[in-house]
């Protein structure tokens, strides 16, 4: 008999569609929506909500790495969220640049974080209410975090051979193709530079579409943890390396296994595959 | 260098602050349906498809007039993105009535000019895709005319 969970562990982590149409006008939340489609917030989004790009607001323009803390503090500011703001992260192919955005306010020690449960496509599909106005909040006084927590949720590429090597949980949440080695893309998606496709050793291949319903809202806790506990390895006890191919996929699965199952020791290889299939000498797995 | 009408859209994008050129880009992308096919319209070629570098399906519809001069209308898929949507209005619009041989010489460097740095970035190498299927339906359309007139 399996001690599975019943609920998500933190339910608190999740907000649904009609909470936050009632919430539009709560001063104590701010609504992040954060996309692939870079100009989709541009052709309408939740009123109120704020843009955060994932790569001209959350990256160095410069080094391959996220921005320092300064200059998320400056983001915040801008955007009117304080210390103590709960952010609520939304944004279309099933929240992935939300979860990823989500884990990146995480890097830097914000604390109340949620997402929209089935992200901008449900939202819309609901015919909820949409604007072109683009929302203006005065600054805040956020604070300069005085560190990014890169050593708890975040892993860089020695720490995944590590984890590699010491044959502990290690989830490739990449497409089946791009596990197995077949392509060194996502279909549909323009090849981004990497040279070796297949798998860091030892991976488990969990895609991130196996944690979502076809309304991209997340599944239940009893499934989570039958697909991560059961079928793919993860143990509370041990800590859990996650990563795809730029590291937005596998900030979902971080946010299932950590809010909604409850682990608090999973990291997020953001350098993941375009670093890895790149990487001199890093050792190659390929399946059938 | 480039056809009257797309030169035009090139100067009028490379005028506008950061904030206007993304309006005019979303504007474009929302008048997208108005480039698909009408009822009874007859086209020399048509190249309905869904490739690795486009989210969706992408259909390319050309018609060369009595004077040589190319008419395209394209459809496009639901999931095809924001960015791609402006660049299939714009280039209908800018290229309508060149000559598949003119589509075929462009130099694909005024994406940029339009787009701007900012937004162009690696997932969005689609912006050159529209251009690209552009390109290849003028390129058989000129290849099949070109063994009609050696048979």
């Amino acid at each position: 008999m399996n001690t599975y969970p019943t609920e998500y562990a933190h339910p608190e982590a999740l907000v649904e569609t009609d909470w936050l149409e009632q919430h539009l006008s709560d001063k104590s939340i701010r609504i992040v929506e954060s996309n692939e489609d870079i100009l989709l917030y541009d052709t309408g989004h939740i009123p109120g909500a704020v843009h955060i790009d994932w790569r001209s607001d959350l990256q160095d323009a410069v080094i391959r790495d996220y921005i320092a803390p300064d200059k998320f503090a400056e983001l915040c500011r801008r955007n009117g969220i304080g210390p103590d703001t709960t952010c609520i992260f939304y944004g279309d192919k099933a929240n992935w640049w939300a979860c990823y955005a989500l884990w990146a306010f995480r890097l830097f020690g914000h604390k109340n974080v949620k997402v929209l449960n089935g992200g901008r496509d449900k939202w819309k599909a609901e015919n909820r209410p949409m604007t072109r106005e683009v929302a203006k909040y005065p600054a805040s006084d956020y604070p300069v975090p005085n560190e990014r927590r890169d050593k708890e949720i975040r892993a860089f590429a020695d720490e995944a051979l590590a984890q590699s090597k010491a044959k502990k949980p290690l989830i490739d949440v990449r497409s089946p193709g791009e596990f197995k080695g077949e392509i060194t893309h996502m279909a549909e998606y323009p090849q981004e530079g990497v040279l070796r496709g297949g798998h860091i050793p030892g991976a488990k291949s969990v895609p991130w579409k196996t944690a979502t319903k076809d309304d991209n809202t997340f599944k239940s806790a009893p499934e989570l943890a039958k697909i991560y506990f059961e079928d793919a390895g993860v143990r509370p006890d041990v800590d859990t390396v996650v990563y795809c191919r730029i590291g937005e996929r596998s900030s979902h699965t971080w946010f299932v296994l950590t809010y909604l199952l409850g682990l608090d020791n999973v990291r997020n290889y953001d350098g993941s595959w375009t670093e890895w299939g790149n990487k001199v000498g890093a050792p190659i797995e390929k399946s059938s | 260098m480039y056809p009257p009408k797309l030169n035009n859209i090139i100067e009028l994008f490379e005028t506008l602050p950061e904030v206007e050129r993304r309006e005019t880009l979303v504007n474009y992308a929302e008048s997208a349906p108005r480039q698909e096919p009408r009822p009874n319209e007859k086209f020399d070629l048509e190249d309905v498809r869904k490739d690795e570098e486009c989210a969706d399906k992408v259909g390319v519809y050309l018609q060369v007039d009595k004077e040589g001069r190319a008419h395209l209308r394209m459809s496009l898929g639901p999931e095809v993105q924001t960015l791609t949507r402006a660049m299939t209005s714009i280039l209908c619009k800018g290229l309508d009535g060149a000559t598949p041989q003119e589509i075929l010489d462009l130099p694909s460097d005024f994406v940029t000019r339009i787009v701007g740095a900012e937004l162009v970035r690696v997932r969005s190498q689609t912006t050159y895709y529209v251009l690209t299927r552009i390109k290849g339906i003028c390129k058989v359309y000129l290849d099949r005319q070109r063994a009609a007139a050696a048979a």
